[in-house]
């Protein structure tokens, strides 16, 4: 059943506030309805219309209420970008060991050319990755000592900001070590040709990419939102 | 000062049984006189919070009019933070209290 026409212009303007948020919109719009008709049924001397509005008016103003709700949704998403690229770090950590260890497991021999190469790609790895990791529990610690804010202002906004920009930061050295990685492994490959021994090292480029994806798609989905809720509540 | 109060009132509403958004408002206003006349927007942010942090819990569930409703319950966390809290301002209460020469109060009490 559709809401009155009043009840619904109000939710139409409270999900267009949230729009930074699509699960948070309509979980928010489900729970902001039920209230809204249930306080204008509260009062049945009332005319319907006058019970709506007045309902609508005690409920508040719909940017404010959803300023408060921008600040939680970027908490939390921040919050998740950190984590992924903790997780992240860890898998391609996981992922370079298991590889390194098939290769000194079946002693497989590579060419001197490609060990010029591979001399200069551990070389990137290893500092790309170690600055990831600084960088990251940099981020790690800054991101778990902020406090959740009641309103998305623009201190807060500004929070939100060094945090996403830590997280790239720590993820552009990841993704160059994830790069450097799949060169090698890919030269190393071509070199021997296609046989069973290969399957070790493929399968975990395919998770150290997956990986790495998966880290800039969350943050990108953290920047998208923050530049969203900026435009809604810090203009 | 209410605003800053939010998280306590919302637990302590909450703290004779589970109940919806409006539930929970109704509830503040009859416990408190009609004390307090906060816009009822401003609860839901705070009830999400609050459950972000695991102080509430919620789930779906479907009203006597057919409507599906968002119902909150304490946590054990929450139970305990509503505890503390409880115990920070009887203090801040006592303390006042005995600043003001009220009765009662346990800063007054050591006077005697």
């Amino acid at each position: 059943m559709q809401p009155p026409r009043a009840i619904s212009d109000y939710l139409d303007r409270l999900t267009r506030e949230l729009s930074f948020d699509a699960p948070l919109a309509r979980r928010v719009r489900q729970e902001v309805e039920d209230h809204l008709l249930e306080a204008a049924a509260a009062e049945p001397e009332e005319e319907a219309g006058e019970a709506q509005l007045r309902a609508i008016r005690q409920f508040g103003d719909p940017h404010r209420i959803a300023s408060e709700y921008a600040a939680q949704s970027l908490f939390r998403q921040t919050r998740r970008v950190g984590t992924v690229a903790v997780l992240v770090a860890s898998g391609i950590l996981v992922s370079m060991n298991v590889r390194g260890a098939w290769y000194g497991w079946l002693q497989w021999s590579i060419s001197d050319e490609l060990k010029a190469v591979r001399k200069v790609g551990l070389l990137i790895d290893l500092y790309a990755f170690i600055i990831a990791l600084a960088i990251g529990i940099l981020g790690w610690a800054y991101i778990g000592t902020r406090r959740m804010a009641t309103s998305f202002d623009p201190p807060y906004r500004d929070q939100v900001k060094r945090c996403l920009l830590l997280c790239t930061v720590a993820a552009a050295p990841l993704i160059a070590t994830v790069v450097t990685d799949t060169v090698l492994t890919a030269l190393r490959l071509l070199e021997a040709g296609l046989r069973l021994a290969a399957l070790v090292p493929v399968v975990t480029m395919a998770g150290e990419i997956a990986f790495a994806v998966a880290l800039v798609v969350q943050i990108q989905k953290a920047m998208k939102r923050a530049a969203l809720a900026s435009s809604l509540f810090c203009s | 000062m209410l605003k800053g109060h939010l998280d306590m009132i919302v637990l302590a509403a909450l703290s004779s049984g589970p109940a919806h958004g409006y539930a929970i408002i109704q509830e503040i206003r009859r416990r408190t006189g009609g004390a307090f006349e906060l816009p009822e927007g401003t609860i839901y942010p705070a009830l999400h919070r609050l459950e972000q942090v695991g102080l509430l819990g919620s789930e779906w569930t479907t009203g006597e009019s057919g409507r599906r409703r968002r119902v909150y319950s304490l946590t054990k966390r929450g139970a305990r933070a509503l505890a503390d809290q409880r115990a920070v301002w009887q203090r801040f209460r006592d303390a006042i209290g005995g600043l003001l020469g009220e009765r009662g109060s346990a800063a007054a009490s050591r006077n005697l």
